[in-house]
């Protein structure tokens, strides 16, 4: 998915995000391991609910092993720095678009929060003009998917005044 | 004889100006609707399913066949031009559709898929309309061991998906294979990796993952390096038009997409994303431009596309002739057809032929509408890139979020699309390929659930995976399959010589 | 996906009931909780009593929720906490749900809502390919007795009303429940292609899933598992092939816990009116229910039975630990 500049970057020291993800990737197989060993054996004919988690578990264990190989050797490919505040952003709206829906707060101010964060996350800074954009862009799809096309999309008070 | 005859009949019914006006508004609706993101076609023909409440049943026939090519349609488009494809069938086509949309090659794209579509949909509704009844006693002969077999070609082709390093290839399938396991375990109904929580026992929805992984996963990439070089998305670069090059190295795809798609679609539980895979494997298999394969190659947009098209005729093969829906979008078709209080099964050809020929001719009609309305919509459909990146994704965002609201408004799926996000994010980052997680998803449950119905069958013996002779003959192409890339090589390299 | 969908089907069916149904005032407004996707059994069960509750004035507007997961067990347990004590508030269960609850081990049981009346229910069948040497019940008693293993059935879920009749079917004709051989498929459709394609011994669904099979001669029906013969289907029932099976896949409502005598006694009035009305009656002629209208403590009586029924069964197969 990425593009390749500079992908002939040559060999560098140790890489510690791999070695982060070789370790991850080791620690959900042993949650694998962890998870089949729970599972009452009940299977009377054939295999159980139980094999396959644990040959998925070896799958990854050797997959840990490779990765973490990898990123010894310095193998991954090379990344550009990114920036932490527009992701933070996107992620701060999707908290909160989750939270408004939660407190059923409603379809409306949730997407429309996400729509001004994604926005504010991609550079603009006029925020009143994209909470108005937001504002009308969620009704409308709210007043044509959930009244016209009887989707149902959750209701908070701003919703039930429509 | 008698199909000819019913067909023409059929054929003169769909034909009246009315239905075709019909047709048109239903294409129309279909491509409005599909084309938004997060939104795939199962979901835009169950959302305008009511529209055709309205008509009499021969109208809303048409107009249904409409909706349900044009929300096909849809769905391509959004893979293509914004890598949000809506959903698993069309991840293959967003794999090469989208480089080619970033370079500004979005008509080519978004043409060779809508011919690709129609070609294919054409020969399959024809194979529909004279083969139905004996793919079906072929398709009852796949038992649970063949299913398998099936799976484990399914799994090797994805392979093709994986980008240059196998190592991460092959992590970001086993991170599938793990998302599979969630949920109650099929055979035995015991939780697996549900710790508890209750929501999770029914599963990960693939439509969440794919989201979350494409569409919210590509927003929060963009984002983080927007500072970077300000990507400029050319909208369009060259010609808007299919090129003769394009042409020439498009029909042959379809065609194969077609060969690929419609037979394993008529499979009950064959399905449309092994189809478009083994169409895009074979294609950057065969191609004389593997240079260009992950970069933008039209071969990899016209061949799964066909294959997606035809498969989607071949669900209607067992649907048809057995009552049996083999896809979501199957589903919907069999709600449309319960709506004249008809239930698609063996008796469906003997007791309302006129129906069931109305609904091939309507396909029919509807397929050449497609093609009619959405060529010219090309260009309009391309400057949708035009708009402001920040409103852009917003968008996107808005309408994902919408998409997996409106299936399960709760907050554990919001948490998961979320969660998916930032691991499509991560993946994006270090580089994982992102298709084969998905591919993981769909294909591990079925492969286990099958290959453990077989052994319960057999009693735990495994030779029954190779007793079954359509098992072994699918096995035995799957270890070509698996040994046929490097003998190829070695061939490459010999021919490399000799030029 | 197919959830998704059914989700969205239901959204479509909702409108029509809403649009198929005259506005007439009257006292009640109630909410109707269906704990699974729109589309399947219960959430049409819902819809269904919206139509009928709407239509025979005993509401004047009726709000079908959709809680999907796991058998019912989510909803259930956001019934019984969140609706506590609300005398205007209802919930489709059944037959599934009793297996679902144990075997999800869910902190919330039947026990803790308080039982309005049983609805309708489905009848079971047992099918075999049209070329299977067996033709009768006794046959597969037979089978089932000489070498239990070997005698697959297919059907739905684990759990699910299918495979406890599976189970039942070998403790009733004497084989041992715990060693069935049943192989349980996703949804209908998929069980219908392993039958008819010989790949297992037999398969158990409702009645009506599997009828145009039957009658175009592709499925032999070996038994119903009715009380007696149904009207207009050539099918014994298995106590007429002397085994001691019946079973049906109810549906039915219940209210919230902690609703006083007089809320109770109004809700029991109204699905009872509601029960009796015209609208209904069509319904279930247009859907191709039975009724099986069981009300109050007689209908609470049969739900402790059918849960210990249930309960033992999964326990017997392994499916529930004791």
């Amino acid at each position: 998915m990425t593009e390749s500049a500079a992908r002939e970057a040559p060999a560098r020291g140790i890489d510690k995000a791999g070695i982060v993800i070789a370790a991850l990737l080791a620690a959900v197989a042993l949650v694998l391991v962890y998870d089949a060993n729970q599972i009452p054996a009940t299977t009377m004919y054939g295999m159980g609910p139980q094999v396959t988690p644990v040959v998925i578990a070896i799958g990854l264990g050797i997959l840990a092993l490779a990765n973490l190989i990898d990123a010894v050797r310095g193998n991954l490919p090379p990344r550009e720095s990114a920036d932490p505040v527009a992701v933070l952003l996107i992620l701060v709206g999707l908290a909160l678009l989750i939270a408004i829906i939660g407190f059923g707060g409603g379809f409306i101010p949730a997407t429309t929060t996400l729509f001004v964060t994604t926005s504010a996350a991609f550079g603009r800074r006029a925020f009143v003009t994209d909470l108005i954009i937001g504002v009308v862009l969620t009704t409308l799809i709210y007043v044509a998917f959930d009244r016209l096309l009887t989707l149902s999309l959750p209701a908070g008070p701003l919703e039930r005044l429509l | 004889m008698d199909t000819f005859a019913a067909l023409a009949h059929g054929m003169a019914i769909a034909a009246q100006p009315m239905n075709l006006l019909y047709a048109l508004i239903g294409v129309f609706l279909g491509t409005a609707v599909g084309v938004l993101p997060g939104i795939g076609p199962a979901l835009t023909v169950a959302l305008l399913l009511p529209v055709t409440y309205k008509l009499d049943p021969g109208g809303s026939l048409i107009m249904f066949a409409g909706i349900y090519y044009g929300g096909m349609y849809g769905g391509s488009t959004t893979a293509i031009l914004i890598n949000t494809p809506g959903e698993s069938a069309s991840m293959a086509t967003a794999l090469e559709g989208n480089k080619m949309a970033k370079a500004g090659r979005g008509g080519p794209a978004l043409a060779t898929s809508a011919i690709g579509s129609f070609v294919a949909g054409t020969i399959a509704t024809i194979g529909l309309a004279f083969l139905s009844p004996y793919l079906v006693d072929i398709a009852v002969r796949f038992g649970p061991e063949d299913y398998f077999a099936l799976m484990c070609v399914a799994f090797i082709t994805v392979s093709a998906t994986f980008g240059d390093s196998p190592i991460r290839g092959l992590t970001s399938l086993f991170i599938g294979l793990v998302l599979g396991l969630v949920g109650i375990d099929k055979l035995t109904g015991q939780a697996r990796l549900a710790f508890g929580v209750p929501e999770l026992l029914d599963g990960v929805e693939v439509t969440t993952l794919a989201v979350g992984l494409f569409a919210v996963g590509e927003a929060l990439y963009v984002a983080s390096r927007r500072h970077h070089s300000e990507e400029k998305i050319e909208a369009v670069k060259g010609s808007l038009w299919m090129t003769r090059e394009d042409w020439k190295r498009s029909w042959k795809p379809w065609l194969r997409g077609t060969l690929f798609g419609f037979p394993i679609g008529a499979l009950p539980a064959g399905g449309a994303e092994i189809p478009t895979f083994l169409s895009y494997s074979t294609e950057r298999r065969l191609t004389k431009y593997p240079d260009e394969f992950g970069k933008g190659a039209i071969e990899g947009v016209a061949g799964p596309e066909a294959a997606n098209n035809a498969s989607a005729a071949g669900t209607l093969v067992p649907l048809l002739t057995l009552g049996l829906p083999t896809s979501a979008t199957a589903a919907m078709m069999l709600a449309g057809f319960q709506q004249y209080g008809l239930n698609p099964g063996p008796l469906l050809f003997a007791e309302r032929p006129d129906l069931v020929w109305g609904l091939i001719a309507s396909l029919f009609i509807a397929n050449t509408m497609l093609l009619v309305l959405n060529l010219p919509l090309v260009g309009l459909w391309v400057r949708l890139l035009k708009i402001p990146t920040p409103w852009l994704y917003a968008g996107i965002l808005v309408f994902a979020t919408m998409g997996t609201i409106a299936a399960k408004p709760s907050v554990v799926e919001l948490s998961m699309l979320a969660g998916f996000g930032v691991l499509g994010f991560l993946m994006r980052r270090f580089d994982f390929p992102i298709a084969p997680v998905v591919v993981g998803l769909i294909l591990g449950p079925i492969a286990e659930s099958q290959l453990r119905r077989a052994l319960a069958i057999s009693l735990g013996d495994p030779m029954t995976l190779l007793q079954s002779p359509i098992s072994a003959t699918l096995l035995v192409v799957a270890l070509i399959a698996l040994i046929a890339p490097f003998i190829l090589k070695g061939l490459g390299r010999f021919k490399a010589n000799e030029d | 996906m197919k959830s998704f969908c059914a989700r969205l089907f239901g959204a479509v069916v909702a409108l029509m009931a809403l649009t198929a149904s005259p506005g007439l005032a009257q006292q009640m407004e109630l909410k109707v909780m269906a704990p699974a996707a729109p589309g399947g059994g219960w959430d049409q069960t819902a819809r269904a009593m919206q139509q009928a509750f709407v239509a025979s004035g005993v509401a004047r507007s009726v709000q079908v929720t959709n809680v999907a997961g796991a058998g019912g067990t989510v909803g259930i347990a956001q019934f019984v906490n969140g609706a506590k004590g609300d005398g205007n508030q209802l919930m489709v269960n059944g037959f599934v749900m009793v297996g679902a609850l144990a075997m999800n081990k869910s902190p919330v049981t039947l026990e803790q809502v308080t039982p309005i009346a049983r609805l309708t229910e489905e009848i079971q069948v047992i099918v075999v390919p049209a070329n299977s040497p067996i033709k009768t019940a006794q046959d597969l008693a037979a089978s089932l007795k000489a070498d239990i293993a070997k005698v697959t059935f297919a059907g739905g879920s684990a759990g699910g009303v299918d495979h406890v009749m599976a189970a039942l079917f070998a403790g009733s004709v004497g084989a041992d429940a715990k060693k069935v051989n049943y192989i349980p498929f996703s949804g209908g459709g998929e069980s219908l292609a392993a039958i008819l394609g010989g790949k297992v011994t037999a398969g158990i669904s409702g009645l009506s899933e599997y009828d145009g099979q039957i009658k175009s001669g592709k499925l032999r029906a070996i038994g119903i598992s009715s009380e007696s013969r149904i009207p207009g289907v050539d099918i014994p029932t298995f106590k007429e092939q002397g085994i001691d099976l019946v079973l049906a896949n109810w549906r039915s409502v219940v209210a919230p816990p902690g609703i006083t005598p007089e809320q109770k006694k109004t809700l029991s009035e109204a699905v009872e009116k509601m029960v009796k009305s015209d609208a209904w009656k069509d319904i279930l002629k247009q859907k191709g229910w039975d009724d099986a209208y069981l009300p109050g403590d007689a209908f609470a009586e049969f739900l402790k039975k059918e849960n210990v029924r249930v309960t033992d069964v999964l326990k017997s197969v392994g499916l529930v630990k004791s």
